[in-house]
């Protein structure tokens, strides 16, 4: 396609000379001495290519900067920055060049896979030789794409500026437009999480990327928050991380069965209670195993064990336990013919639906 | 697929500046740097010898060693200061740290020193050369196997080698298979290794919580023919069709299950549509979510499940009597 090498002759062209001016270069100093546009009349065409160009190199990062001169009037010269342009010192080993393209396939966006294979293009620059590609072999680390919403959130979150968008909320299904301060974006299980302050609420705000509706807008200038105070940003992010410290669960689990949890099974606590002289437990045990796992949130355990049905029991902690028991209820009344009754307030719990998204 | 010119405008400008910093680089080198053919590398040559600044006259433009380049090599004699290599934008930054401290994370105890200290030099070099902290975006990683068997597979996908694998399937039954082992996908939700499974004679996708032991065999693995959407769990159109009717606050489900249709009802509520290949992954769910399940079809389904949590009930005996009456 020789248009296709033209443009981008063009723009290197338009690059270098910027590089090279003494002082600036008008537009139609860029007209009539930049090879690539002398085919161009001195028109719209010229006027929509070098538009295009200059969007072009602003967007892979070369700074492209007005010069006005006041012996000029109001004719605007250009120039690239070079103190802006240059990257900081920097030398990679080919094993490090080559874990970076590894990290880059973490991206499923399409804006953000442009992102990640630009920067890898210019640190390949860098590289003392090709990327080793031997280190991590077969890795194929990935986040679930984070569709429209992530690329203006994370422009918005490093521009300190508040955005504005349309979202479903989950406990209550009501669609209201929230103007947000964005402070962190969280890729965690299920899917992507902004957090930031509410501003409708003066209040920080947990909100799921897959339930905004529409498009995000950046609103305002940049720069119009501070960084939120590291104990606020600890609350707000608090509920999307593992939740609590590890705890050690006791279960009854029958022969042969749950070898995924066996396998992961820890020996017993120092304190552990003895359960068989215990007669509120010793009937559970006939005919099972006792094993122990380690677990952090004790509706998480039991969203696990419930899966296996009579062949794994919650023993100890009372809490987990009682999770367990709550969500066999409710699943145990589910061949009841349907009413107009609103679903069960028993389970879940809002923090439990919040906690897991 | 044509190249667009951003990307090509990005090379010519970094292979300018690696070639300012390597005195004489071969061509296929320059290529392997680079990640693209060493065709590719004489027509970027090429390109950059007709660069340059106006004028064009011979010494305005870039320009490379004849007789080197005849003899396979690439030295650059004119750059027209064009030597530094361009710094990363504000997302491009973002983005590697972010996706380099999420790997680091998740490979934390499986890596030996030697690559764990890789990974770590490399994240405190682009942080310290962007200056990104990557206070704006945090990912977390699940591989989610025990370190030994992490250890097994990263091993066993370094060294091309055989697998045998102990693995609790989705019935909770413990098999025993040789697997030849193609990729470890890592996602937020949990790990996967895509292998060929030896026995089924096919590709499989195996949850690596549920590989329960990893032998690396001394046998080298074979090659095998891979579909080019293998590593994603997306049930086949043979799946049983489900639709459930869920309240709103039920919506993850939508979110981190395969579901084939979601459709936002009035009220808030909605419904989504799932192929379900094993009937335990559907109980498991169903039982998780019973509290906002308004319908499901088809209604065997529901029996089913509320018969099964009624079985565990009532394994727990008097436990679950007692705390019913507490609550």
């Amino acid at each position: 396609m020789p248009s296709e090498i033209d443009a981008a002759e063009r723009l290197l062209n338009l690059v270098i000379a910027l590089v090279n001016t003494t002082g600036r270069m008008t537009k139609e100093q860029v007209r009539t001495s930049v090879a690539g546009y002398h085919e161009a009349d001195g028109g719209e065409a010229f006027e929509r290519m070098f538009e295009r160009d200059k969007d072009t190199l602003r967007e892979l990062g070369i700074p492209l900067v007005t010069v006005t001169d006041p012996r000029h009037g109001d004719d605007i010269g250009y120039r690239v920055d070079l103190d802006a342009y240059e990257l900081a010192p920097l030398e990679l080993t080919p094993a490090e060049l080559g874990v970076l393209a590894l990290a880059a396939q973490l991206w499923q966006d399409r804006a953000l896979r442009t992102d990640t294979s630009r920067a890898l293009t210019k640190l390949r620059a860098v590289g003392q030789g090709a990327g080793a590609t031997d280190l991590l072999p077969g890795l194929a680390p990935r986040v679930r794409p984070g569709g429209g919403a992530l690329e203006p959130l994370l422009d918005a979150v490093q521009a300190r500026r508040a955005v504005r968008f349309t979202y479903r909320a989950a406990a209550t299904g009501e669609v209201r437009e929230r103007v947000v301060e964005p402070w962190q974006l969280l890729g965690r299980r299920g899917g992507w999480v902004l957090i930031g302050l509410d501003r409708s609420r003066g209040a920080a705000r947990s909100f799921r990327l897959s339930r905004i509706e529409g498009a995000v807008r950046a609103v305002g200038p940049d720069d119009a928050f501070g960084p939120p105070a590291a104990d606020e940003l600890e609350r707000a992010r608090a509920q999307w991380q593992g939740g609590g410290p590890e705890r050690i669960a006791t279960l009854a689990v029958a022969p042969e069965r749950a070898g995924a949890l066996r396998a992961r099974a820890v020996a017993a606590p120092a304190d552990a209670a003895e359960l068989h002289g215990d007669p509120a437990f010793a009937p559970l045990l006939v005919g099972r195993d006792v094993v122990h796992v380690t677990f952090r949130a004790g509706w998480e355990l039991a969203e696990e064990v419930v899966g296996y049905g009579d062949a794994v029991l919650v023993l100890d902690p009372p809490d987990a336990r009682e999770h367990a028991i709550a969500l066999l209820r409710t699943a145990a009344r589910l061949d009841e013919q349907p009413s107009d009754e609103q679903p069960s307030d028993e389970e879940p719990s809002d923090e439990q639906e919040v906690s897991r998204g | 697929m044509a190249e667009r010119a951003s990307d090509r405008v990005l090379r010519l400008l970094g292979m300018v500046a690696y070639l300012a910093r390597h005195e004489g680089v071969r061509v296929d080198e320059l290529a392997r740097q680079f990640g693209v053919t060493p065709q590719q590398v004489v027509r970027d040559v090429e390109t950059l010898w007709l660069t340059g600044t106006p004028g064009y006259l011979p010494y305005d433009l870039i320009d490379f060693d004849v007789t080197s380049l005849e003899e396979g090599v690439v030295r650059l004699t004119e750059s027209r200061n064009m030597t530094r290599p361009l710094r990363l934008g504000a997302r491009e930054g973002l983005a590697l740290v972010a996706a380099l401290r999420a790997l680091q994370a998740a490979l934390e105890g499986t890596l030996d020193d030697e690559r764990a200290q890789v990974v770590s030099s490399a994240l405190t070099k682009l942080s310290a050369a962007t200056g990104e902290l990557a206070g704006a975006v945090d990912v977390e990683l699940a591989v989610g196997a025990r370190p030994e068997v992490a250890a097994a597979l990263t091993r066993a996908l370094r060294l091309d080698r055989r697998l045998h694998l102990r693995y609790v399937d989705a019935s909770d039954a413990v098999t025993e298979r040789d697997v030849d082992p193609v990729r470890l996908v890592a996602e937020a939700d949990r790990g996967y290794l895509l292998a060929w499974c030896r026995a089924a004679d096919g590709e499989r996708l195996f949850r690596v919580d549920r590989i329960v032991a990893a032998e690396v065999l001394d046998v080298p693995t074979e090659l095998h023919p891979l579909s080019e959407s293998s590593d994603r769990f997306a049930p086949g159109p043979d799946g049983e069709l489900v639709t459930l009717h869920l309240a709103s606050q039920g919506r993850w489900v939508a979110e981190s299950s395969p579901v084939e249709d979601v459709r936002n009802l009035e009220d808030g509520s909605f419904e989504v549509d799932l192929r379900v290949v094993s009937p335990a992954w559907l109980r498991h769910l169903l039982t998780q979510v019973a509290g906002v399940v308004i319908d499901v079809r088809p209604a065997g389904l529901a029996v089913d499940v509320a018969q099964t949590a009624r079985d565990a009930l009532a394994a727990y005996g008097p436990l679950a009597d007692a705390e019913a009456g507490r609550g």
